[in-house]
């Protein structure tokens, strides 16, 4: 440690130059996590807010709520318990209000003895009454709508009224508007025939008997939301590939630096310094450089987390980034593995002859 | 009893065609309280005898004895402590760590070692190689000749019995030659400590107690 912080206090402009590469990296890890973490939230916000681990759905949907009907005889053969289980209508659709930007959402209809309709959490209002009313999620507040307004959806004459707004609804990074069952039958415009478009269960092991439907687990469902698993794959490739650049990063350092003070190295190791106190300074030295870059980048990426606008979907979850803080503390070890295999072969001799 | 032996030590390099003998039936011993000089020109072994007594290498035969103990058959673990408590090295590049100051050089020697020199006899050490007002300088801001004197007194700090230097006096001018001659005739006699030179540098003679010549790997009394 002796020897690790001398030379990083000497050294000052080289070791500010590396410690700087590595926040740059370790920053943009930082961010790239957080908007992986904050997009998977926006895909699952809804799904994770109802506490529910089975969907069912038509066999024939290919894993999709947008493609799936239940008809009204498919229903009757499943169980149905309203404390963990519940049907719901799922519909794309264009909230609309003069004046006011036009917005994209899903609108989900639930009966109102669904406990998914009990357990919603209002920031505002009430939850719907009839089938012209809806909730919606609190980030339709960012694009000025208001509680008590009027809109319309789709091409539909049919107004509905904001009747509140919840946190925690967007399903597939889409705003959820919230009605009842019957509501999402008159904007899909579907006859009496069809009852929903999935049901969703507490239960882990729902089966059905109904050779036309299927139950599948939660992560298989959310898996396969449109896009879901392209954009986290882009992610994790992304960060990969930054961990690696900052392992090279470190490596290549390290080298330079290491072979820079081989004939100091070789002196000390005639002195009858071991080989092994040098491996540990520079196994600190390298510690120290991505501990201090870990540490720079946290708070940079905490103060851009606070000057980024709301609708930035960014999420700092603590657990995800001191797993990323350890994969490149981890990264640090694995890049002074090649300095050590230098330090290890110092031959004194070759500094004598 | 002499503090350092060779007896009938070869060293050779390669096989076949290719084997190159560096040392030949060198006989050699040494006691305390002398500055000894091994003379050779360039591939005549010194560096070769100079890292086989100072235990960085192994002979390919023969024995080598230091305070009387056979240091043959020690792990480079054992040697590695020898060389720490033993043998201080000075070398013709000196290589201090260039980013510890003077003092800071001690300091690393304390970190491995507990009972070196204590601070009344570093800042006598210090103040007889004259660089007792350098202690706060790295070796870049030192010149050649300061540097050297630091070199000497790192090598003497953890108060070995023996210091090897190599090719000490190769970069500097006569003057400088005479000091750093003076320094190692002192610290041998007044510190009583075993001070073994090897060099071409003929200007070290009249400093040193015994001289031997080295020609081909075959050690001579001079």
């Amino acid at each position: 440690m002796f020897l690790a912080l001398k030379e990083i206090k000497h050294e000052k402009l080289r070791y500010t130059l590396v410690i700087s590469i590595i926040v740059l990296i370790s920053y943009l890890i930082f961010i790239l996590t957080g908007l992986a973490q904050g997009l998977a939230s926006q895909n699952t916000s809804a799904i994770n807010s109802w506490q529910v681990n089975s969907f069912v759905l038509n066999k024939d949907a290919n894993i999709n709520l947008r493609q799936s009907f239940l008809t009204k005889n498919q229903v009757h053969t499943l169980k149905q318990n309203n404390k963990q289980d519940a049907l719901l209508g799922q519909a794309s659709i264009v909230i609309k209000h003069k004046n006011k930007k036009q917005v994209s959402a899903t609108m989900i209809g639930i009966k109102t003895n669904s406990f998914i309709y009990k357990d919603m959490k209002l920031i505002n209002g009430h939850k719907p009454n009839n089938d012209h009313e809806l909730v919606l999620d609190e980030s339709l507040i960012n694009q000025n709508y208001h509680l008590g307004e009027w809109i319309k959806l789709n091409s539909s004459p049919q107004k509905y009224k904001i009747v509140g707004f919840t946190k925690n609804a967007k399903i597939n990074i889409s705003p959820i508007a919230y009605g009842t069952l019957s509501a999402w039958k008159q904007i899909n415009n579907i006859n009496n025939n069809f009852a929903a478009s999935a049901l969703v269960s507490k239960n882990r092991n729902y089966k059905t008997n109904n050779t036309d439907l299927k139950t599948y687990n939660k992560k298989t469902f959310i898996n396969n939301l449109p896009g879901y698993q392209a954009q986290n794959m882009t992610f994790e490739f992304m960060i990969g590939f930054l961990m690696i650049i900052s392992l090279i990063i470190i490596t290549i350092f390290l080298y330079i630096i290491t072979n820079q003070k081989l004939p100091n190295y070789a002196v000390l190791r005639a002195q009858g310094i071991s080989a092994k106190l040098l491996i540990k300074t520079t196994i600190f030295q390298s510690f120290i450089l991505v501990i201090g870059g870990i540490i720079i980048s946290s708070v940079l990426a905490g103060l851009t987390y606070m000057v980024l606008p709301n609708n930035v979907p960014i999420l700092f979850n603590m657990p995800t980034l001191s797993l990323v803080g350890l994969g490149l503390i981890i990264t640090s070890i694995l890049g002074s593995l090649i300095p050590i295999k230098i330090i290890s072969k110092i031959d004194p001799v070759k500094i004598i002859n | 009893m002499s503090i350092l032996e060779l007896h009938n030590v070869n060293k050779n390099f390669g096989t076949g065609l290719s084997k190159v003998t560096a040392l030949k039936d060198v006989n050699f011993s040494a006691d305390q309280g002398n500055v000894v000089l091994i003379l050779g020109p360039s591939g005549s072994g010194k560096s070769t005898f100079l890292t086989i007594a100072g235990t960085l290498q192994t002979p390919s035969s023969g024995t080598i004895k230091i305070d009387n103990k056979n240091i043959n058959n020690l792990s480079n673990k054992q040697k590695e402590k020898l060389r720490l408590n033993k043998l201080g090295f000075i070398l013709q590049t000196y290589n201090l760590v260039p980013y510890l100051t003077v003092k800071e050089q001690f300091q690393l020697v304390d970190r491995i070692k507990k009972d070196n020199l204590n601070d009344e006899q570093l800042n006598n050490l210090l103040a007889f190689l004259g660089i007792n007002k350098l202690i706060n300088k790295y070796p870049e801001e030192l010149s050649g000749g300061q540097n050297q004197r630091v070199a000497i007194a790192r090598a003497l700090y953890p108060n070995p019995g023996i210091i090897f230097a190599d090719e000490p006096t190769a970069a500097l001018d006569s003057d400088r030659v005479k000091e750093i001659g003076k320094l190692f005739y002192k610290i041998a006699h007044q510190n009583n400590k075993l001070v073994v030179i090897v060099t071409h540098d003929l200007r070290l003679k009249q400093y040193a107690d015994q001289i031997y010549n080295i020609i081909d790997g075959r050690i001579n009394k001079n």
